[in-house]
Parts: C-alpha cells; structure tokens; sequence
C-alpha cells in the first residue's frame, strides 16, 4: 500500500452496545485514510458520536475491533491514543477549567509530559493560527461562544495529533464563525492532517470534503465522494438530512431534461451551466 | 448496582399500588420503626415478614429480594462488625438483630420508591403541605439525576481526551485528577440551572396566583384500612410484648 | 388594518456590570400572523432582545431597560415575567432544560397549573393538546426518553397550551438533524397561521428557516441594520448573516441579467421559475427564427 493510501484507522466489524443494552453500533466496517477529508453523517442517534469515541479509545467496541496506527485500541490507553487522535467535542464548555487560555491549552500538552519550553512554543503556535494569541491571560470564561469554540481547537492543535476529530463543529454557529472554521480545516489540511467531520450541515460538507460516510441506526448506510451521495435521495432520507439546496434546484432541472446531471454543488457550477441554457434560449442576448 | 435498582419506579397492577403515596409511605415508615424500635430477634423475623408479605401483596418479591441480595454484602459486613465484639451466642443474635434491621429498612423503603414516581412523591409532599417550591425542588431533583450523570461522562470524556489520566497510575494520582472534572461541572451546571431558572420563569412559575393541579391526592377506603390494619398490628405486638 | 402586538421605540439595554450597551436605538413594530426571523451574528443582542418580549429583561437579568415598549399591553418593567407567560410563549434552545418533569402529561399541564386553571379544564386542554400535537402515546413516557425532535415538539406543545399571542424562539433547532429542524420549523409555521400569533423566531440555519418567514429582521452589534421581505433583507446583509446556495445563485443569475422571481424561497420554487424562464426564452426563441424564416 503507497503512502497515501495508509489507513490510519482501521475500524472492522465493530458492535457497541451501552451498558443499558442500546445497541449503537452493529456491525460497522471502514477506514480513515491519512491525509483525508471525510464526514461522518446521520440522523441524532445513528451511531456517529458513539464511533469517534472509539478512535481514541474512549469506548471499546463489544465485539470487532479498531486499530490506530496499527494498535488495537482495546490494548492502548486512552491517553495514549489521544496522541494520535485528537478529539474535539461539540460542547467546548464541557471542558473548559484553567485560569487562563494559556493554561487551557498547555493542559494536554503537560499531561502528555511534553517538557516546558516545547509547552511554550506550541501553545502560542497554536493560539495564533486561532487567532486568539491576545487572550492568553484572559480567563476562558470570558471568550465570546466561537472564540471558544476555537479555544478547544487551539487546545487540540496544540499537541499536534495526526488525525483530528470535529464533532459538530458548525451546529449553533454564525455564517461568520463558520468561516473561520473553513479556514481551519483548510489550513489543517495544508498541515497534512486527517481530518473527521462528524456533522449533518449538508451546505457545509459539499465544500471541504473528500469522502463522506452515512450511517443509519448503527449500521453504515451508504459511502463515496459528495457528488454521488449528497444526491442520492434515498440516501439522504434514510439519514434524515436533506439534500443541499443546489441539488434539490438541478434535480428539477434535470426532470425537465434541462441539465444532463444533478450533482452540482458548487453556485459557480450551477450558475454557469444555467447562464449558458439561458444565454442559448435567448439566441444569445441577455435579458428576458 | 442491583440493590439501586430495586429504587427505580415501575409501575405495577396492585392493591398496594392502588394505595395513596402518603399511605405507602406510612406503612413503610411504621414498619422501619418498629425495626428500630425493636431489639428482640422475634420482632425483627416478624416485621421483615410483613415486609415480604406487603412485597407480594405489591408483586414486587423478586425485585426486593434482588435488592437484598444486592446488599448481601452490606448486611454480612453490618454482622461482622457486630459479632466481632462479643463473639457468643448472646453477641450472634445482637448481631442479628442488627443485620435484619438494616434489612428491613432496605426492603420497606425500596418497596416504596420502587412504586412511587418522583411525581407522586412530589404530590404527597404537597399533599401534606410542604410548600410548592420545595415540592418541585425534589421532582426535579429526580428528573435531572439522570441528565446530571450524562454531563459527568461528558466532561471526564472530554478530559481524558485531552490526556488526563483516569483509568491507571496510583490511587492518589487518579483521585487528584477527579478534581479537574469539578471545575467545567461545577460551572456547566450551574449555568444549566439559571437557564432552568429562566425557562420555569418564562411558563408563568411564581405568579401571584392560587396554582392548581392537574392530579390531586384522594383517600379512600383502602387507604384507611391499610393504616388502620397498620396501628392495629402495632397496637398488637406492643399488647403481646414484642416491642 | 394589521393588528400590531408588539412595539419598541428607541429602545436601548445595558446588562448590569457591564460598561457597554447591549442594545441601542431599537425600533420594531411587531403584527398578528407574521413570522419574523431575527438572524444575526454571535454576540449581536438577537437573544437579549428576544427576553425583552417576555419580561425576562429586566426582570430575571436586571439591567438598564429604556425606552418606549409596549408588549400586547404590558411593559416588561412594570410586570413580573411569570405575568408574560398567558401572552408571550418562550422556547428554548435546549430542550432539556425546559422539560422539568417526568411524564410529558405534567410537563404540559405545569404552565397552565401556574396560572391557576380549573383541573378540570387542565384536563380537558391537555387531552385536546396531546392529540392536535400528535404525542398522545407519550403521555405517560418520561422526557428524557425522548429524541431530541420529540422534546422539543413536547417543549413547544407545553408553551403553546397557554394559547400565547406571541410566541418567541430561540434557535429551537440547534440540536436537530435537518430533516427534524424542517419538520419542527413547519409545525411552527403551522400553529402560528392557525392560532394567528405573532411568532419570532431566531435561527442560524437561514437554508432550512428563510422559506418560513414572512419578514426577517437583522442585527448587528446590538441594532437592527435591516428589516424587511426575506429574499431582499438576506441579500442586502450576506456578507453578515450569509445567504444560503439558492439565494448565492439567484444573485448570481441576477447579475449575469438573468432575474429569476422567487416567492416561496424553496428550491423546488426557484427550480420552477428557471424552467418557466427556459421554457418560455425557448418558446421567444423559436418563435423569432420563424418570424425571421417567414420574413
């Protein structure tokens, strides 16, 4: 297998049941390749929260198994794992404690004994590229909703884990703070990181991502590049999202044999394609 | 984990459920204070008796002998520690004594929270005239339990994913790094609670007008048969020198 | 003539300790059957002007309240917030902390508890309001056994059931999927055109909300910048609130001298009107080559 086709978790045949007897995942079999972009989606309870926490460990599979960088997370700790993946949930108030953003940041990177000077170093590497370097003796407290959002990125950055996980990163945030969060995975990806995006913002997903996997009741329901699933209607209903505006707008199109395809997800796409059918309708002048 | 299990509510189809919550809680506070009360084996044997006896009456026997067998550690322990002093036959039956006590008062009040919901509890107390604030303290008290210890898992997984050891190393360490979690819990849920606090506002609590209630507390004749059965049988085992 | 429920003239707020206005030059007049979207960035006073509808400023936050205000005849610094609740339905964004109870049948019957209602007809609009809702079999069940769209559908029922003139959201949709946000956001419309209220609704994701409003109402930095039909309002302000795709392409359409009308702002409408528009420059088109063969 080249380089680039590494999968850096391996997740085979996995079953998760909850002490209290839910089933959440029953039988799901795939893989992250390093230096991806993919989207895990789905319906509120599907399975998708249950599944990352299986990549650092968090929880152990009931049966199956997952391994990371070729270890079986049944056999690695949770700290140990966590080096590799990094996690960051969806409420960044569930963790927030230190003193200051400073402090907030350097917490993993104490407890993973990195020595106090690389503590130094990283920790304002990582507030600058969240653009929160000005607040690093300002109490966490005191950030407005997406600053600490982007705390708990920063916090996660850090440490700099291979693979890192956004658990709902765009659910409550503003058209600005969505944004900055493109900004984020974009230079994430630079950095060569494997990127996780556990989301169900269609509009979202139809810009950054590679590959997305869609999962229903536990179970993996359908998988492949935005463009095949995010038009795939039985797909979607089965996830409980709905299809991106763009693709409701070709899918009609296409009915009336207007356009030859419907996967468009790009306006500049779209637009272009509808401007030339209506330059053509016209005979070539420009308004109706 | 058995024995908390024998507190959750079900409800059931029975005479004893049919009884008022304040009724149930009457026979089993009478019934823990004559185990108190009591120092002679016979006593014990015959209260804990009508424990069971009230259990089946409930169709509940399996689920509180579940909840005693949870607690079989508790109660050899409570023995033990008891025997140890005066290890003779005079120490064996103290001891005894005190092992079916503690029983007893697992057994009657795990019959009465296993069949009264915190909505029921919440209309005895009010029923009995604790003020209306207080009333709804406890049944949210009840509600949030659950919602309590989902943030828990939440906040000691977000840390330990973040490298904060809570699974190996010493005990002292482990406990140390418990402390980490008090902190975003602490906050977490007293920001919840004004938000609670906002949204109890926002649906008309505390306006100054007579509140009412959907469900209201009536004593009928089962319920003054029991407690009247209840006095009777406390009335007779004092007669008879049992207690 | 519209019935107007809500006015607010040069209204400006300050939370205690805090040195800047949260709130200044607030002018909103508010009507019988609209549904207004209130949007705007993090931080833009959206949430602080929300809790000036039902009391809970100044009463729960206290603060400097000013101005002229008249909510369907109450003026929030004179009455208590619990005095809101007959007229001014609240909704929360967290559905579990507004569901206090164990069973949803008291969940429902608490507000109307509050207000000192006869049992008897407590009875009578809890049945009525568990049937039109849809949740009768979740009577007796325990709110936090339920999906996150079931107990919010709960927390909107158990406001409704004090049968409001207003009716205040906000971001109910936060933690919903989007085929659920859909959902409740359509039952929102729905009860708001059947019990003709004056509902505001404040919603991040304008690609699943913008199709309901009937006016939408855009804050920045504690004042309303814009307030006015949808489709007009999302595009003079995109480069705060963002519009969503469909609306991006009719821009783009617009400015390549192809204006495509859109009324409902749903896809499949705009999807119609482009056909409409291809159809008949298709029909122009072929009936200008025979004009011009017949010449």
């Amino acid at each position: 297998m080249s380089e680039s086709e590494e999968k850096i978790i391996e997740i085979d045949n996995v079953y998760y049941e909850y002490p209290e007897g839910i089933q959440a995942l029953r039988g799901v079999t795939n893989y992250v390749l390093r230096g991806e972009i993919v989207a895990i989606m789905g319906e509120n309870g599907a399975g998708k929260t249950t599944l990352i926490k299986h990549f650092n460990g968090l929880l152990k599979p009931t049966r199956g198994r997952i391994k990371v960088k070729d270890k079986d997370t049944r056999e690695t700790s949770v700290a140990e794992l966590s080096r590799i993946v990094g996690i960051v949930f969806q409420n960044p108030d569930h963790q927030l404690f230190a003193e200051t953003v400073f402090d907030e940041v350097a917490f993993p990177l104490r407890n993973f004994g990195f020595p106090e000077d690389a503590i130094e170093n990283r920790v304002k590497w990582a507030l600058n590229i969240l653009e929160l370097y000005q607040y690093r003796d300002n109490s966490p407290f005191m950030l407005s909703v997406g600053e600490r959002k982007r705390l708990a990125i920063a916090s996660v950055l850090a440490y700099d884990p291979e693979v890192i996980v956004l658990d709902e990163p765009t659910a409550g945030q503003d058209y600005l703070q969505k944004e900055k969060i493109s900004e984020i995975i974009k230079l994430l990806k630079l950095m060569g990181k494997t990127i996780v995006l556990v989301t169900h913002d269609v509009e979202f997903v139809t810009m950054y991502v590679q590959r997305i996997i869609v999962m229903s009741q536990g179970k993996i329901i359908a998988e492949g590049p935005p463009h095949r699933v995010l038009t795939d209607y039985n797909v979607i209903r089965r996830g409980n999202l709905l299809p991106p505006q763009l693709v409701r707008i070709s899918r009609a199109l296409y009915g009336k044999s207007l356009l030859d395809r419907y996967d468009y997800l790009s306006v500049e796409d779209l637009s272009r394609e509808i401007i030339s059918k209506m330059r053509e309708a016209n005979g070539g002048t420009s308004s109706i | 984990m058995e024995a908390l299990r024998a507190f959750k509510t079900i409800k059931k189809d029975s005479p004893y459920d049919r009884l008022d919550p304040r009724t149930r809680f009457f026979l089993s506070t009478v019934l823990a204070l004559l185990a108190i009360y009591s120092s002679r084996l016979d006593t014990q044997l015959i209260v804990l008796t009508c424990v069971l006896s009230l259990s089946f009456m409930a169709k509940r026997v399996r689920v509180i002998l579940r909840g005693l067998y949870g607690s079989l550690f508790l109660l050899v322990l409570i023995f033990t520690l008891n025997f140890v002093f005066t290890p003779n036959l005079q120490g064996a039956i103290y001891a005894l004594v005190m092992t079916l006590r503690f029983a007893t008062l697992i057994t009657s009040f795990a019959l009465f929270f296993n069949s009264t919901s915190p909505e029921e509890i919440g209309i005895a107390l009010e029923g009995v005239g604790v003020p209306r604030d207080f009333s709804l303290l406890i049944n949210m008290s009840f509600r949030f339990v659950p919602t309590l210890a989902n943030d828990i898992q939440i906040v000691s997984d977000a840390l330990r994913s973040r490298g904060l050891e809570l699974e190996k190393g010493r005990l002292y360490n482990r406990i140390k790094n418990y402390v980490y979690l008090l902190v975003p819990l602490i906050i977490f849920e007293v920001r919840r609670s004004m938000m609670i606090a906002e949204a109890l506002e926002a649906r008309g609590y505390g306006l100054d007008v007579k509140p009412t209630r959907l469900v209201s507390l009536k004593f009928t004749w089962k319920d003054y048969l029991a407690i009247g059965l209840a006095l009777l049988g406390t009335f007779l085992l004092y007669s008879f020198g049992f207690l | 003539m519209r019935e107007k429920l809500v006015y607010l003239r040069d209204v400006s707020y300050r939370y205690p300790d805090s040195e800047t206005q949260t709130l200044q030059d607030i002018n909103f007049d508010g009507y019988r059957d609209e549904i207004v979207l209130l949007i705007g960035p993090s931080g833009c006073g959206k949430s602080t002007l929300a809790r000036i509808f039902n009391g809970l400023i100044p009463n729960f936050y206290g603060g400097q309240l000013q101005g002229e205000i008249d909510i369907a005849g109450y003026d929030p610094r004179k009455t208590p917030t619990a005095k809101f609740a007959k007229t001014v339905g609240f909704v929360f964004q967290n559905p579990e902390n507004q569901l206090f109870f164990n069973t949803v049948e008291r969940e429902l019957a608490f507000g109307l508890e509050n207000l000192g209602v006869p049992p008897a007809e407590i009875r009578k609009k809890t049945d009525q309001v568990l049937r039109e809702y849809g949740i009768e079999e979740l009577r007796q069940r325990s709110p936090f056994e339920l999906s996150s769209g079931q107990q919010q559908k709960v927390a909107l029922a158990s406001v409704m059931i004090m049968e409001p003139q207003i009716l205040i959201l906000d971001e109910p949709t936060a933690n919903l999927d989007p085929f659920s946000a859909l959902k409740m956001l359509g039952l929102i419309a729905k009860k708001t055109r059947e019990h003709r209220m004056l509902t505001i609704l404040i919603e991040h994701r304008l690609e699943i909300a913008l199709q309901f409003a009937t006016r939408v109402v855009v804050m920045n930095e504690g004042q309303i910048i814009a307030d006015g039909p949808p489709l007009e309002t999302v595009l003079k302000t995109d480069y705060i609130v963002g519009a969503p795709p469909m609306v991006q392409l009719s821009k783009k359409l617009q400015s390549s001298g192809f204006p495509i009308n859109i009324d409902k702002l749903v896809p499949e409408a705009m999807a119609l009107e482009i056909i409409r528009k291809l159809s008949k420059g298709g029909l122009d088109e072929r009936k200008r080559r025979e004009d011009n063969r017949d010449r």
